[in-house]
């Protein structure tokens, strides 16, 4: 086959910077940091410490440590895995979805629910446990 | 409905083999983890909106059915998070990208996720044994 044995070109090509273009980047160095930040949450919180042994109290102890790091930590998981799942979600519908109209509207009732949602998981992380 | 179906199908299927199917878990894991962080992000809220129901849905999540679905959920955010290093890479260094390494890449990465699921799905499976299937069995 021709893809196989071709050598490979790499053109430069301008491209204009438009907001899925932006998007596209944010994909790129959200998802490269969510490495660190996402298995790290998932392996401290469900393999070392485990689901029976988180409660208010546990929550409340850990986001009192250590000036606020894993405050800031949950925030930046918030901030970047919300927002790269979202945007991800907008791909996928964008896939399925031809029409124009329809896909406006299903952009942003997706940037709406990411909003609202946000929202909710911010003013948590601001104002504590109560 | 036969447009509608042909949308499905060629969303699904651009051009089969391995790299077809990374693409499809790739976007499974993906969305399940999507569901399952909308979620986990009101119910988190609830420490500060709502605290009494905070141990509602910390009971949920004890419950075996929900902690099966914790051991495929960290499956997922592993492939997800693996593959997606691959895009990245092939996407900033663009001459690694050829058939070859993709293909590699490809087998390489579920190798790879299968081998760092495997103990952690041990220790959270052995918390389902301890938490849910012990007490079943008369034991503490």
């Amino acid at each position: 086959m021709s893809v196989m044995t071709s050598t490979p070109t790499v053109r430069e090509v301008s491209v204009p910077k438009t907001w899925d273009t932006r998007m596209w980047q944010f994909m790129r160095w959200s998802g490269a940091l969510l490495i660190p930040l996402a298995w790290g949450h998932i392996l401290i919180k469900d393999v070392v410490i485990g689901v029976h042994d988180i409660d208010l109290e546990y929550v409340r102890r850990e986001w009192a440590t250590w000036y606020s790091f894993w405050r800031i930590y949950d925030a930046a998981l918030l901030a970047f895995a919300f927002a790269h799942g979202m945007n991800g979600l907008r791909h996928i519908a964008n896939d399925f979805i031809h029409n124009e109209n329809a896909k406006r509207v299903v952009s942003w009732a997706i940037l709406i629910a990411w909003f609202v949602i946000s929202a909710i998981g911010a003013t948590a992380i601001i104002g504590g446990v109560r | 409905m036969a447009t509608l179906i042909n949308t499905l199908w060629q969303g699904l299927w651009y051009k089969g083999g391995v790299g077809n199917w990374s693409y499809q878990f790739h976007r499974l894991a993906g969305l399940g983890t999507l569901l399952f962080l909308a979620i986990h992000i009101v119910d988190t809220a609830f420490v500060f909106f709502a605290p009494e129901l905070y141990k509602h849905a910390l009971e949920i999540y004890r419950h075996p059915l929900f902690m099966l679905g914790e051991i495929a959920l960290v499956a997922g955010v592993l492939y997800h998070g693996m593959n997606g290093l691959k895009i990245i890479i092939f996407d900033f260094w663009p001459h690694l990208w050829n058939h070859r390494n993709e293909g590699r890449a490809n087998i390489l990465i579920y190798v790879a996720t299968f081998l760092a699921w495997l103990p952690a799905a041990f220790i959270m499976g052995s918390n389902l044994y301890k938490y849910s299937i012990l007490p079943l069995l008369g034991g503490k």
